[in-house]
């Protein structure tokens, strides 16, 4: 009878969230890279619907995640080495299409409320991208590390990523509003490539996904920046002799100033 | 305050820059060179990719370098004759220099060959000077007892197709100043220097030109082919930034003049030893980074 009880009380207490639904938006749908520009705070505000807000207060029932996942682009990774008495940089790998940025922003640590196998579906923390078909190690690397050298050259890719604030990992990150509302801040880094990004939200209980939500952010370069970017890049040669016009001007300008 | 790169793609304190371009412009304009050997490092130190650093480098030395000549064309101190054939050979250095260059960074070399050729080169170039300039100290008595310089140039006028270069007063076959040139061009290129203090001990020592017009001559060379070697980087590597260009520049015209004034307050020869010091000290700072263990076992870049 009590066990009875118990199911009945655990079904009503769970019924509620069958139709629990995650929505998100974000204050900002272009982060532009100017003059200033050191890093951009973006923040997700989102809504939960179809829940009992007694459960927000209990976090360890639902759970939320957001993954930020930068444009695709391509990376090197070099080891240092000893040659004789100078260090250099050695025959490395390549990784070919790698998530520039993937911020993973949470109620608590991932590990807590999610399974290696839905970290890897889903993709969130870095530790669950397989990293491995993407790499591209050259032959002289292979030599050097042998049957490590993959994993060698995975680990210092993550590394770099959390050090430049690339790639992360933040939990206790989701601030509950009133009700059922919810933010997220998303710490974007002072290199943050231009690109479009995805933003994925999920409602997570017991391990699986109750609910989704997606929303998109362009980042571009804007303002004098971005046309000495473009120029530089589409009109090489024409840049560079205005360079040398400036400077020639500049050099001439200063000579002038000071002959007096 | 912060202010974005737009080719470094980095943010960067515009102060800071100022006050290193003024900083090296203000030794250069002390010792009367421009100063590149000196930046190119400093903005590597600072975190400037060196491929950007040597790139942009080379575009500042334009500024520099054009407002020196403009004084030296006042007193028609430049010997155009000798100076385009310098510029001939230094154009061909430059376009091979800044090949290799290109192809360095493809295969990822740039940076250990930037540091290691600084190294080697700082550390020459400054013990040479050092030994030079206090042995100079050191025989201070004779001053005055100038020694008659006798021109030895026969072996150079025996060289194919000698001319007449009539402002330098030689006759000697064109192929060793495209040679000086070339060598100069090329090591511009790919270290981001005007190459001012091997050209003018190299047109003095082994071209043998008078000493009036070998600055002028210098500066007419280097301005010329650091332009193209700016134009150059800009189309093969994309490497020369505006933005940080034009903050070095205004800081080292500001430096420059005021290094001047102080530069004429001090004896040459104590110049010369105090400059070989600031050399000697670049280059082992940049054998440290190259020869401790380094911060990172990895180097990950985005392509």
């Amino acid at each position: 009878m009590r066990a009875l009880l118990a199911a009945a009380l655990t079904f009503l207490a769970a019924a509620p969230a069958r139709g629990a639904e995650i929505a998100v938006a974000l204050t900002q749908t272009l982060v532009e890279v100017d003059a200033g520009f050191s890093g951009a705070r973006l923040v997700l505000f989102g809504a939960l619907s179809g829940v009992d807000p007694a459960d927000l207060l209990r976090p360890a029932n639902l759970d939320i995640v957001a993954v930020v996942k930068g444009p695709s682009t391509d990376f090197s990774i070099r080891p240092m080495q000893r040659q004789g008495i100078i260090w250099t940089r050695g025959a490395g790998a390549v990784l070919r299409g790698a998530p520039s940025i993937l911020l993973t922003s949470a109620t608590r640590p991932l590990d807590e409320f999610t399974t290696p196998a839905l970290r890897r579906r889903l993709g969130l923390g870095a530790e669950s991208v397989d990293f491995y078909p993407l790499l591209r190690i050259s032959g002289d690397a292979i030599s050097l590390f042998g049957g490590d050298g993959a994993r060698r050259f995975v680990d210092a890719f993550l590394d770099a990523g959390r050090a430049s604030g690339r790639y992360g990992e933040a939990a206790q990150a989701v601030s509950f509003r009133k009700g059922a509302l919810f933010s997220i801040d998303v710490e974007l880094p002072p290199t943050t490539p231009v690109g479009v990004y995805a933003v994925d939200v999920y409602l997570i209980r017991d391990a699986e996904v109750v609910s989704h939500d997606e929303a998109s952010l362009t980042v571009s370069k804007v303002g004098v920046e971005r046309q000495i970017y473009d120029i530089a890049h589409q009109r090489p040669i024409a840049y560079g002799i205005a360079c040398v016009v400036i400077a020639v001007a500049a050099g001439l300008a200063g000579a002038a100033a000071f002959r007096k | 305050m912060q202010i974005y790169l737009p080719i470094a793609e980095m943010p960067v304190d515009p102060l800071i820059i100022v006050i290193m371009g003024a900083a090296v412009g203000f030794l250069s304009g002390m010792f009367g060179v421009s100063g590149g050997f000196l930046m190119t490092p400093l903005l590597i130190f600072f975190g400037i990719p060196p491929s950007i650093a040597v790139g942009t480098e080379t575009a500042q030395i334009v500024a520099s370098s054009v407002s020196g000549l403009s004084a030296h064309l006042r007193r028609s101190a430049v010997d155009f004759q000798m100076g385009w054939l310098l510029v001939g050979g230094g154009v061909a250095g430059s376009a091979l220099g800044v090949g290799l260059f290109r192809y360095l960074r493809t295969v990822g070399a740039a940076e250990t060959f930037v540091t290691a050729a600084y190294i080697v080169f700082l550390s020459v170039i400054g013990s040479l000077m050092l030994l030079e300039s206090l042995s100079s100290i050191l025989r201070q008595p004779k001053a005055g007892a100038r020694r008659r310089r006798r021109r030895r140039t026969a072996w150079m006028a025996a060289l194919p197709a000698p001319v007449r270069f009539r402002k330098s007063q030689l006759y000697i076959s064109p192929i060793p100043p495209l040679v000086l040139g070339f060598l100069v061009g090329l090591l511009g290129a790919m270290l981001g220097v005007g190459g001012g203090f091997i050209m003018v001990p190299a047109m003095i020592y082994i071209l043998q030109m008078p000493t009036n017009v070998v600055v002028g001559t210098s500066l007419f060379q280097i301005t010329i082919v650091t332009a193209v070697t700016t134009v150059l980087h800009a189309a093969a590597n994309q490497t020369v930034d505006v933005v940080l260009a034009l903050l070095l520049i205004v800081g080292g015209v500001v430096g420059a003049q005021l290094g001047a004034r102080v530069g004429v307050l001090l004896k040459a020869e104590q110049l010369r030893a105090l400059l070989a010091l600031v050399v000697l000290a670049v280059g082992i700072r940049l054998g440290f980074d190259l020869v401790l263990p380094p911060p990172e076992p990895f180097v990950v870049e985005e392509l």
